[in-house]
């Protein structure tokens, strides 16, 4: 790392004197070196730098060091210190209010018109999670939708013919599923809803039913709609079926949800709520276990909402400070807009592309599994969570409240939703500082 | 004008003639000038790493700042949050003075007490007291770690221990209500510093105070609170005040503990903030919130109201012990 | 001694062996004791044996109910090394530890020193400041001191991401070491000192030739201390360097391993072990020094 560290220094000092020389927005003329932060590592690492080698290799003036293990703290930290690199992108799209409203991430609206590039090449969710009041400082690079995993070993052994298209279903199909000693002791869960297991989060639960956060003013208002005391009703009922320390239990003794352990892919758990990425984990890790996927199911009174999914993804930018900003952009561009590109970065990390164009090229490598969350990204109902000033601490207050409900601290629902929709707004008033609209 | 005590005697002042009370002034001046140089480190540091930022973190405390903008005057608006609408604030208090109120008189009582359950050892007190002492030693990650594995409610040591007595453990570090236990049984584990504190302080009662209790027929229980207690008050009144100052900045268990238990050792998961203080914020304390709140929610001017208020809250508890402890704390020689 | 009251027999004053009843009586006494002692000893052992039988386990293992390794897996203490960065942890903070060190004991003592040998004008209210610093909570003044280190950019260096500034206060003083060289200092008599100014010494050659000579024990103690709590520190360097990697220090690069590659319990426990096991190397090679600067500690306090 440290070798690393002062290459980029001194690839730096190069590269100050070289660019004062060429001055220009057009291509840089001279030899630049790019750093480029991203959140992927190990496989998935080695498939995105595979990618990043194809520009190097078009683009001789231009070497790019690829950084990963990034984490959206790491961003931040670099960026006060004045020590972001040249490109920077992060899994989470929650913190874009910050990057966007403090001009941590420089606004590409301008370099975009340079480039002939319109944001309507980007699908509606994907250009919303982008930008925050109107200024768009990152693009999206590749998309998460979640699904619905199954075990069909499991379900022809349980004697299910398909699978749960609405949320009753789901419980049902996941009681019988469930293979539990008379004391409770689980050793086969049917689905585990446990919020803050794995992948459950609110966020990701609540399109499900249609469930919306905050009005037109941007106030929170789960209280009111009724979509959220009705998912944290089901949510609680299924817990309370399992029993909420034998849950506790049986998720102590998993393994990791990104390891070969993950108990999906172990047989431990026959359905999962899962992002699509988990197709090229199974494939690397599980070639051989018989699973489907399909859409999450949906609310029994919204059945026109099945095919629907949760979409987040991740984002790109460039910080500010930065000293190659003609040639960062180019990179930029080509990651996120070149179909060649995202074709292949969507067949190494099966990801979803996330250009309208690039969904359908020809590029990317069919898989029956993977099909599904394609379809899912591009569903009309398919929504992604507010972006609001104060970031992550937004939804993770809404998922505080769901762990505390479900672990039955909550005595009057309608109540604490009240009180949650109170907090978030003073949350949101706090993050941006009294005075600012 | 001071008189040192470095070198020259003191004469009446009609004696000394002009040159020699410039020569004194001149030692004088050096005098100053060497505490001066001596005391340079300290003066340094104590400015530039105490006392300014110090009065910093109180400006910021009435601004918005999130360092990757100028600070922005925001007047009471931080505390107004900070009193009045921040959902963990409270617990975090709460968990805060719990540890004060129940994990220090635990570790101060339970390392007195095996430190005097080693004066009593006839054999093997060296290798009781290596033992007690080792844990101490041990670095707080590893040791919390350690901890957390062991405690694991499914495939822990400790439950399935338990599980062939036939007792079903609890959750430790799963369960909200076991997790500070957890975190005592851990404190108390490390307690090594403390105890060997105590025994040095034991063994240095003198043995008359002992021997003339005796004579008045005092059992051994009666010596012990009589004698013993009186005579090493000075050293419980340390042991206590070092015990609140680490409970004020307990944050390095609570956060590693928080960590690990909730299982985010994912990174496309990376929402640690939601980990922190897991489960259901039982384990949220203050600095762990304050940690949160300055550099994970880019809110460092409302990190520094928190800070301003621990601050008070560590002067007032500090205050209160050292004003409690003279009425029973007995320095130089037991009672009666 | 002689006493004008002494009993007619204290001449010739035998010590008898006591009733057997009370010797059985002390005799049970002592067992129950030492059964006492011997039960808290397992229990304070018993984790340091977890975690190693832990560490001689298969992953799996790890992750099932099962106490004792079949088979022991010792390759795990090497795959510690390959699956982790752990010798640039340790070069990090042996780094951090032996820096802060020398900067706490260099520059402590001639504060301590100030305090306890040297007279004036408000010496002992400037002490209790001393104090008054140590029993603040670090958190207190975090948040400005990382903005000054990230605001402070001397001939482009950056300090957020690397251990200086957790290393530079210490070259400043410490006020736990002050207080106890201080402590230490006090008991030094007069008379040497004196001696040596006598003989024409100026105040820092007496520092460094006498004083320093005296109070090896409680210098050793100091810088004992130092290493220890500089190496078992985490906040601190978790704030400057949590998102730099390559500066980690053994906790921060610890409490990080298992979500490093998908690290599993059985490694986790391994590299705790190995962290845990220099520090107990250094007590038994350097017990009595530990034990009489605890007590230094204490004590004198």
């Amino acid at each position: 790392m440290r070798r690393m560290r002062w290459a980029a220094v001194l690839a730096c000092v190069v590269v100050v004197g070289a660019s004062s020389a060429a001055g220009s927005d057009a291509a840089p003329a001279a030899p630049t070196k790019l750093t480029i932060w991203v959140g992927w590592s190990a496989r998935e690492l080695g498939v995105f730098k595979q990618v990043v080698a194809e520009y190097d290799k078009n683009n001789p003036n231009v070497t790019v060091n690829v950084v990963g293990s990034i984490n959206d703290n790491k961003i931040v930290a670099a960026i006060r210190a004045g020590t972001a690199p040249d490109v920077v992108s992060s899994f989470n799209s929650y913190n874009v209010g910050t990057y966007c409203g403090s001009g941590g991430w420089i606004n590409l609206a301008p370099l975009m018109a340079q480039s002939h590039i319109s944001a309507s090449m980007f699908p509606p969710a994907t250009r919303y999670y982008t930008q925050y009041n109107g200024v768009r400082c990152a693009l999206p690079l590749l998309a998460d939708t979640y699904g619905l995993y199954y075990n069909k070993d499991l379900f022809a052994k349980a004697g299910i013919k398909s699978p749960p298209k609405t949320m009753s279903e789901l419980a049902a199909d996941a009681k019988k599923l469930t293979v539990r000693s008379s004391s409770g002791k689980i050793s086969v869960a049917g689905f585990d809803p446990f919020i803050g297991f794995y992948e459950n989060t609110p966020e990701r639960w609540i399109t499900s039913f249609g469930g919306k956060w905050q009005d037109a003013k941007g106030n929170a208002i789960l209280a009111q709609d009724p979509a959220w005391s009705k998912w944290l009703n089901w949510h609680k009922s299924l817990v309370d079926w399992y029993g909420y320390s034998n849950l506790v239990k049986f998720q102590a003794g998993l393994g990791d949800e990104f390891s070969a352990s993950n108990a999906f892919e172990a047989g431990k758990l026959a359905m999962n709520f899962d992002g699509e990425w988990r197709v090229a984990f199974i494939q690397a890790e599980h070639p051989n276990l018989n699973y489907a996927t399909a859409p999450m199911p949906v609310d029994d009174a919204h059945p026109e909402l099945y095919g629907q999914g949760y979409i987040n993804g991740t984002i790109i930018g460039i910080p500010k400070g930065g000293k190659n900003q003609a040639a960062a952009w180019d990179l930029v561009k080509y990651l996120t807009t070149n179909s060649h590109a995202l074709a292949e970065l969507s067949n190494g990390l099966r990801n979803v592309p996330t250009t309208t164009a690039s969904g359908r090229s020809p590029e990317i490598k069919p898989d029956v599994h993977f099909s599904t969350f394609i379809k899912i990204f591009n569903n009309m109902h398919s929504t992604t969570s507010p972006i609001t000033a104060a970031g992550v601490s937004y939804t993770n207050l809404v998922q505080q409240f769901a762990t505390k409900w479900q672990a039955g601290q909550v005595k009057n629902l309608q109540a604490g939703l009240t009180q949650l929709d109170k907090q978030l707004d003073a949350l949101v008033n706090q993050a941006k500082g009294p005075g600012v609209p | 004008m001071s008189q040192g005590s470095v070198a020259g005697e003191r004469l009446p002042a009609a004696v000394l003639t002009v040159d020699r009370r410039r020569a004194r002034r001149r030692a004088a001046w050096r005098r100053r000038g060497l505490v001066l140089l001596f005391l340079s480190p300290w003066l340094v540091g104590f400015t530039l790493f105490f006392a300014y930022p110090l009065v910093t973190s109180a400006y910021l405390s009435f601004n918005h700042y999130d360092l990757l903008s100028p600070p922005r005057w925001v007047g009471w608006a931080n505390y107004h949050y900070l009193f009045r609408e921040d959902p963990q604030v409270w617990t975090a208090v709460k968990n805060t003075l719990w540890l004060i109120v129940v994990l220090v008189p635990l570790q101060v009582l339970f390392a007195f007490g095996l430190a005097v359950m080693v004066t009593r050892a006839k054999m093997g007190v060296g290798v009781f007291r290596t033992v007690f002492y080792l844990p101490a030693l041990a670095p707080p990650v590893a040791a919390t770690l350690g901890f957390v594995y062991i405690l694991n409610p499914v495939t822990g040591p400790v439950n399935v221990i338990l599980s062939h007595l036939g007792i079903q453990g609890p959750l430790w570090f799963q369960d909200p209500h076991w997790s500070k236990p957890s975190l005592v049984g851990l404190g108390l584990w490390g307690v090594g510093t403390v105890m060997v504190i105590f025994l040095a302080a034991v063994l240095d009662v003198p043995r008359q105070l002992y021997e003339s209790s005796e004579l008045d027929g005092a059992g051994a229980w009666a010596r012990l609170r009589w004698v013993t207690l009186p005579t090493i008050s000075p050293v419980l009144l340390f042991a206590v005040v070092l015990g609140v100052i680490q409970a004020l900045q307990y944050f390095t268990q609570a956060y590693v503990a928080a960590g690990v238990a909730s299982g985010q050792a994912s990174q496309a998961a990376d929402v640690t903030s939601v980990s922190l203080g897991y489960p259901l914020d039982s384990t949220l304390f203050y600095p762990v919130l304050l940690y949160q709140h300055g550099f994970t929610d880019f809110q460092m001017g409302y990190a520094s109201a928190m800070a301003m208020l621990l601050l008070g809250v560590s002067f007032a508890v500090t205050l209160v012990i050292i004003v409690n402890s003279r009425k029973w704390v007995h320095y130089g020689g037991a009672t009666r | 001694m002689t006493s004008a009251t002494a009993t007619p027999d204290a001449a010739t004053f035998v010590r008898r062996k006591p009733p057997r009843a009370v010797r059985r009586r002390r005799f049970l006494v002592t067992v129950a004791d030492h059964s006492i002692l011997i039960a808290a000893g397992i229990m304070f052992l018993a984790p340091f044996i977890f975690i190693t039988l832990t560490a001689l386990m298969s992953n799996d293992q790890a992750l099932s109910a099962r106490l004792w390794p079949h088979p022991f897996e010792w390759s795990n203490f090497a795959d510690v090394f390959t699956k982790a960065p752990f010798m640039t942890w340790v070069g990090n903070t042996l780094e951090y530890s032996i820096l802060a060190t020398i900067g706490v004991v260099v520059s402590s003592v001639p504060v301590a020193y100030a305090f306890a040998k040297l007279h004036w004008r408000g010496r002992d209210a400037v002490f209790i400041v001393v104090l008054v610093a140590l029993m603040l909570p670090p958190q207190v003044t975090v948040v400005p001191l990382y903005v000054m280190w990230a605001k402070f950019h001397p001939f482009g260096f950056n300090f957020i991401g690397t251990l200086w500034p957790v290393i530079i206060p210490n070259w400043f003083g410490d006020a736990f070491s002050i207080f106890l060289l201080r402590q230490f200092f006090l008991t030094i008599p007069d008379e040497y000192l004196d001696a040596a100014r006598v003989d024409g010494c100026g105040e820092v050659k007496i520092l460094v030739t006498v004083v320093a000579r005296l109070a090896k024990p409680a210098i050793a103690a100091v810088a004992l201390f130092s290493f220890l709590y500089t190496f078992n520190d985490f906040f601190l360097p978790l704030l400057y360097t949590g998102e730099n990697s390559g500066h980690w220090v053994l906790s921060i690069g610890l409490s990080e391993f298992r979500s490093l590659h998908q690290v599993q319990w059985n490694l986790t426990m391994a590299a705790t072990l190995l962290v845990m096991a220099p520090v107990i190397v250094v007590f038994f090679l350097a017990q009595k020094a530990f034990v009489e600067g605890v007590t230094l500690t204490g004590v004198k306090g």
